[in-house]
C-alpha cells in the first residue's frame, strides 16, 4: 500500500501550517524486490488565487492540476483528461484536503494521525502516527522537517510493506 | 324458519349469532389485529411473479429502513454520540447496515480477481495498445494524486484501485467508516447510521422504531449535549399516523357519541334510548370489527376511523324505532310492524350501495364494504329483535317544539308552492361554476397528512446527504444469471450516457458479467504476451525494466479465473438481495440515486431500449390503480343506483320513483358544486362519500314514502338520523388527515342537502 505522492505532500503542508508553497520536489521511492529507486523530479505550487498544480518533469511528463471543483491531467503523451469528483470519488477528498490546506487547517490531517511538533531552532519537525484504520496499514511513521517556518525542506515516510518514500524540496519553482 | 316470539328465544338468538361472530373472529386473528401500514391496502401488484416479488422487497426495504444522524463540531464527541446511540439501538434490535464491513470482506476477493475487472474502456485501450497502452497507465498512476490508497504491488496500473473507487456509495459523500458511514462537510462532523427495524408487523415495528429512536437520541444527547441527532424513515411516519389517528378516533368518537347522546336526550327524555342506542351501536361495532377480522385476519385503521362513523348509521334504524314508539300514533306492541317497512326498505338499499364496493377491486374499500354491511345488518338485528321486547310499556312524554318541528317543516315544503322549483334550480346554478372547478386526485401521498416537523427533518437528512430517494426500480431479466448481468450492464450503460447525474446501483457494479471479465482477461493476456514489449515501453518512459519482471510474475502467479458470483455472495451475503429468482431464468433489481429527482418517463423509456428490462415506478403505478378503481367504482355506483331505480320503480310505480330518484342526484350534484368551490378534489374516498349520500338520500325518501308524509314519527325519525349523521359524518371534515377530511366534508354537504330537499320526492300536497 502507498499513500499519492502529491497528495500526501499536501496533507503534510498542512502540519507544518503553510498555506501556500513554491518548490521543486525530488521524489525517490525505494520498492522492496527493486534493485533501484524510483527517483522523480518536479515542481509542486498552491495558493489560494491558483489552487493546486503538481508537475512531474523527470522521468516523464505529468501534470495534475486542481481548482475548485475542477482537475485536469496532462499524461505521458500529451493528452489532457478532465476529471469529475462525482465520478472519481477519492477526488472529494482531495478537494477537501486542498481546501484544508490552503485555509492552514490542520482538522483532517489530524483526523488520520496523532501529530507532535518538536521546535527546532529553524521551523518545526513533526512526527506523524497514523490513528487506525488504513492509513494505519500502510504507513509506519512519516516525518516533516522545515528548514524555516512554513518552509518544509524533507518528508520521509515508512510503509509497512517495506518500501519507503523521501521527499526533498529544493528550491522555489522558476 | 320460525320467527322467536319470546324475549328469551329473541335474546338468545342475538347473543348467539353475535357470539359466534366473536368467536370465529378470535379463532383469526393475527398478532397484530389493527393494521397502520396504508401501502397493504392497496390492490396486489399485477404482473410477473418477479415483479411481484421486486415489488414486494422494494417497499420492505422502504417500510423498514431508518436513517439517524448524528453531527457535530467536535469530531472525537460526535463520534462517541453516534457509538452511543447505535448502542441503545443494537439494544432495541434494530439491524446496522454494515456495508462497510461486507465492503472489507470483499476487497480480498476482488484483489484475487483483479485481472477480470477492467472497465470496457481500460479492456479495449489494453487489447489495442498492448504493453505500451499499461505503461503510460503505470506511469500516470505512479504521478497522479486521483485516489488517497492503493496498491502498487498488485495493481500499478492503478485500475483495481479504478473499479474499488467507482463501487456504488450508497450515501453519496458518506464513506463506510466502522459501522458508521461518515462525512466532514463545512466545520461539522456528520455520523449516518443506517438502520433496519426488525420484521415485527408494521404497527409493532413503527411502534418498537420510535421508541428506540427516542432512546438512541437521548443516549446521544447524554454522550454530546451539543451534537445534533435527526432520524428519518418510514417507521417513524407511520407511528405518528398511527398515534394522530388513535387520539382523532377517540376524540371523534367521544365527540359524535356525547353530540347523539345530548340529542337523543333532549327528544325522548329517557334513559331506555341511551341504554338501546348503546346496546345497538356497540353490538354494530363489534359485529363490524368481528366481520371483517374473520374474512382479512386484521382490520386496517383507516376502516377503523371510518367505522367510527358507523355510529351514525347504526343509531339510524333505532331512532326510526323509537320515533314510532315515543311519538307515533299506534300500540306499543305494533311499533315494529309500522316502521318495518322502512327499515328494511333501507337496509336493503345501504347493504346494495355498500355491496357493490365488494366489486371494487381495492383492499380498503373492501374492508369498509365488509364493516359496513356487517354493521348495518347488526344494528337491524338489534332492532328487530331486541327492541320489541324491551320497549313494551306506553311512553308518557309529551310532545315538544322538538317534536313538532320536523313535521312542520316537512309539511310546509310539501305545499304546492314555485319555490319547490326555485330553490334547487338556484342550488343547481350555483353549483355549475364548482363542477367547472372540480379536479381529481390519485396521488396517495394526498391521502395522507405527513407531520411537518418529521417531513422537514427528512428533507434535512436527504439534504445533507446530497441525495433523493429513487422514484422506482429496474427489474432486468434474463435466462440466467449472466444474460441479466449483460443486459444491466448495457441498462446502465444508456443511463450514464442520456442522465449524468444518475448513479445507477445494481449487482453489475460489483460483479461484471462473464462476458466483460472475459475480455478484461483477454487485454491482460495480450499485454504480457510480449514481456519484452512492455520491458521496452516502461524504459521509454524512464522507468526501470525490472519493473516489467515484476508485473509479469504477479500476471503468471494469479490464478485467471473469473469472479464467480458464488464467491462474491459468500464474501457478501447482502448483494443476494439484487437477485429475483422466478421460473425459467433471473431477475435482477437494481435502482438509479442521484442528487436531484429523476423523470420517471426517461428512466421508462432508458428501460424500453434494453431487452428484458422494465422501470417500475410504485407511486405512479399506485396512482393509476387508483385512478382505475376511482372510474370502476364510480361506474358501478352507476349500475348501483339504476338497480336500486328498478327496485323503487317496482315498489312506488315509474313517475314517484323518479320522483325519489331525483332529490338524491340533487344532493350529489350539489355536494361536488361545493367540493369544486372549495377547491378539494375528487378522491377514493368523495366517492366513497358520493355513494353515502346517495345511499342516504334514498333511505330519507324512502322513510318518508313508507312512514306517511304527514305523520310525525317519520319526520322526527329522518330529522334525528340526518342530525346524528351531521354529528358523525360532519364531524370527519375536522380531521387533520387529508381522505377523512375531504370524506367528511362532502358527507356534510351531502347530508344536509339530503335532508332539505328530501320532502321534494313527496308530491306536493295543499
Amino acid at each position: 500500500m502507498r499513500l499519492r505522492s502529491a497528495l500526501l505532500c499536501m496533507l503534510l503542508l498542512t502540519a507544518a501550517a503553510v498555506t501556500h508553497f513554491d518548490s521543486r520536489f525530488t521524489q525517490t521511492r525505494s520498492l522492496l524486490g527493486f534493485s533501484k529507486p524510483l527517483v522523480s523530479h518536479g515542481v509542486i505550487r498552491f495558493d489560494q488565487a491558483h489552487g493546486f498544480y503538481w508537475e512531474m518533469t523527470d522521468p516523464y511528463h505529468y501534470v495534475f492540476q486542481m481548482k475548485g471543483d475542477e482537475a485536469v491531467q496532462t499524461l505521458p503523451d500529451g493528452s489532457v483528461k478532465y476529471l469529475k469528483a462525482e465520478q472519481t470519488p477519492w477526488l472529494a477528498a482531495v478537494q477537501h484536503i486542498i481546501v484544508d490546506a490552503l485555509s492552514g487547517n490542520r482538522s483532517e490531517l489530524e483526523r488520520y494521525f496523532s501529530l507532535k511538533v518538536t521546535p527546532m531552532s529553524q521551523g518545526e519537525h513533526v512526527d506523524l502516527t497514523p490513528k487506525s484504520g488504513a492509513m494505519r496499514e500502510a504507513i509506519v511513521s512519516i516525518e516533516v522537517t522545515e528548514s524555516a517556518p512554513g518552509h518544509p525542506q524533507k518528508i520521509a515516510i515508512r510503509e509497512t510493506s517495506g518500501d519507503s518514500m523521501d521527499i526533498s524540496f529544493t528550491a522555489p519553482a522558476p | 324458519m320460525r320467527r322467536p316470539r319470546s324475549a328469551a328465544a329473541r335474546w338468545a338468538v342475538w347473543s348467539v349469532s353475535l357470539g359466534l361472530l366473536c368467536a370465529a373472529a378470535a379463532w383469526r386473528l393475527a398478532p397484530h389485529p389493527i393494521n397502520t401500514d396504508m401501502l397493504a391496502m392497496l390492490p396486489a401488484e399485477q404482473g410477473t411473479q418477479a415483479l411481484t416479488a421486486a415489488t414486494d422487497r422494494s417497499r420492505d426495504a422502504f417500510v423498514r429502513q431508518v436513517l439517524v444522524l448524528v453531527s457535530g463540531a467536535d469530531d472525537a464527541a460526535t463520534r462517541a454520540a453516534a457509538t452511543a446511540a447505535l448502542k441503545s439501538l443494537d439494544t432495541a434490535g434494530l439491524k446496522t447496515d454494515d456495508s462497510g464491513a461486507t465492503m472489507n470482506g470483499v476487497l480480498a476477493l476482488y484483489q484475487e480477481h483483479h485481472y477480470s475487472l477492467l472497465d470496457p474502456d481500460e479492456a479495449a485501450r489494453l487489447a489495442t495498445g498492448g504493453a505500451s497502452a499499461y505503461a503510460k497507465d503505470v506511469a500516470v498512476n505512479l504521478a497522479s494524486p486521483v485516489g488517497l490508497i492503493s496498491s502498487f504491488e498488485t495493481d500499478p496500473g492503478g485500475y483495481l484501485a479504478g473499479f474499488l473507487g467507482s463501487l456504488p456509495r450508497p450515501y453519496g459523500d458518506f464513506l463506510p467508516d466502522g459501522r458508521f458511514f461518515s462525512a466532514l462537510k463545512g466545520e461539522k462532523r456528520y455520523y449516518l447510521l443506517s438502520l433496519e427495524s426488525p420484521d415485527t408487523g408494521f404497527s409493532a415495528q413503527s411502534m418498537q422504531v420510535t421508541r428506540a429512536v427516542q432512546a438512541a437520541h437521548a443516549a446521544a444527547t447524554q454522550a454530546c449535549p451539543a451534537c445534533s441527532f435527526q432520524a428519518t424513515g418510514a417507521p417513524l411516519f407511520a407511528d405518528r399516523a398511527r398515534s394522530e389517528a388513535q387520539a382523532e378516533t377517540l376524540w371523534l368518537s367521544a365527540a359524535s357519541m356525547l353530540l347523539i347522546m345530548v340529542l337523543i336526550a333532549y327528544v325522548f327524555r329517557s334513559l331506555a334510548p341511551h341504554v338501546l342506542a348503546a346496546l345497538q351501536l356497540v353490538a354494530s361495532v363489534l359485529a363490524a370489527c368481528a366481520a371483517v377480522i374473520v374474512c382479512f385476519g386484521s382490520i386496517q385503521i383507516l376502516t377503523l376511523v371510518f367505522g367510527t362513523t358507523l355510529l351514525g348509521i347504526a343509531i339510524d334504524y333505532a331512532l326510526l324505532y323509537f320515533a314510532e314508539y315515543w311519538f307515533g300514533d299506534g300500540d306499543p306492541t305494533k311499533v315494529i310492524r309500522a316502521v318495518r317497512p322502512g327499515l328494511y326498505m333501507g337496509l336493503l338499499t345501504g347493504v346494495a350501495a355498500f355491496a357493490f364496493l365488494l366489486l371494487a377491486g381495492f383492499p380498503a374499500l373492501l374492508q369498509i364494504a365488509v364493516f359496513s354491511i356487517a354493521g348495518l345488518l347488526e344494528a337491524a338485528l338489534v332492532v328487530v329483535l331486541i327492541f320489541p321486547v324491551t320497549l313494551t310499556a306506553r311512553p308518557t312524554v309529551k310532545e315538544h317544539p322538538a317534536v313538532r318541528w320536523p313535521q312542520a317543516f316537512i309539511a310546509a315544503a310539501c305545499r304546492p308552492s314555485r319555490w319547490r322549483m326555485l330553490l334547487p334550480a338556484a342550488a343547481l346554478l350555483l353549483s355549475i361554476p364548482g363542477w367547472c372547478m372540480l379536479s381529481e386526485s390519485d396521488d396517495v401521498r394526498d391521502l395522507q397528512q405527513l407531520p411537518p416537523e418529521l417531513v422537514q427533518t427528512d428533507a434535512a437528512i436527504r439534504s445533507t446527504l446530497d441525495q433523493v430517494p429513487p422514484p422506482g426500480f429496474f427489474l432486468v431479466e434474463g435466462k440466467d444469471l449472466d444474460e441479466a448481468l449483460s443486459r444491466e450492464e448495457t441498462l446502465f450503460a444508456k443511463l450514464d450516457a442520456k442522465l449524468a447525474d444518475a448513479t445507477p446501483l445494481g449487482l453489475s457494479r460489483f460483479l461484471p458479467s462473464a462476458q466483460r471479465q472475459a475480455a478484461s482477461l483477454a487485454a491482460w493476456g495480450k499485454v504480457f504476451a510480449q514481456p519484452a514489449e512492455l520491458r521496452k515501453a516502461l524504459a521509454q518512459l524512464g522507468l526501470p525494466a525490472e519493473l516489467a519482471d515484476h508485473m509479469q510474475a504477479g500476471w503468471q502467479s494469479a490464478g485467471h479465473e473469473p469472479l464467480s458470483a458464488a464467491d462474491l455472495f459468500k464474501a457478501a451475503p447482502d448483494l443476494e438481495r439484487f437477485i429475483i429468482p422466478e421460473s425459467g431464468g433471473v431477475a435482477l433489481l437494481s435502482t438509479v440515486m442521484g442528487k436531484s429527482e429523476f423523470d420517471a418517463g426517461a428512466l421508462d423509456a432508458t428501460a424500453a431500449g434494453v431487452p428484458g428490462a422494465l422501470f417500475e415506478a410504485p407511486l405512479t403505478r399506485i396512482a393509476a390503480t387508483f385512478h382505475r378503481i376511482r372510474v370502476r367504482t364510480t361506474w358501478l355506483v352507476v349500475v348501483g343506483y339504476l338497480l336500486i331505480s328498478g327496485l323503487l320503480v317496482w315498489r312506488y310505480g315509474r313517475r314517484e320513483a323518479l320522483r325519489m330518484l331525483y332529490t338524491p342526484l340533487l344532493a350529489l350534484g350539489i355536494t361536488l358544486g361545493m367540493l369544486g368551490w372549495l377547491g378539494d378534489p375528487v378522491n377514493i374516498f368523495v366517492v366513497v362519500a358520493l355513494i353515502l349520500i346517495l345511499g342516504l338520500g334514498r333511505d330519507y325518501t324512502v322513510f318518508l314514502r313508507e312512514g306517511g308524509a304527514r305523520r310525525r314519527s317519520p319526520a322526527l325519525a329522518v330529522t334525528l338520523s340526518a342530525l346524528t349523521m351531521l354529528c358523525s359524518f360532519g364531524l370527519l371534515a375536522l380531521s387533520q388527515v387529508p381522505a377523512l377530511h375531504v370524506f367528511g366534508l362532502a358527507t356534510l354537504a351531502g347530508i344536509l342537502a339530503s335532508y332539505l330537499s328530501a320532502p321534494l320526492s313527496l308530491p306536493p300536497e295543499p
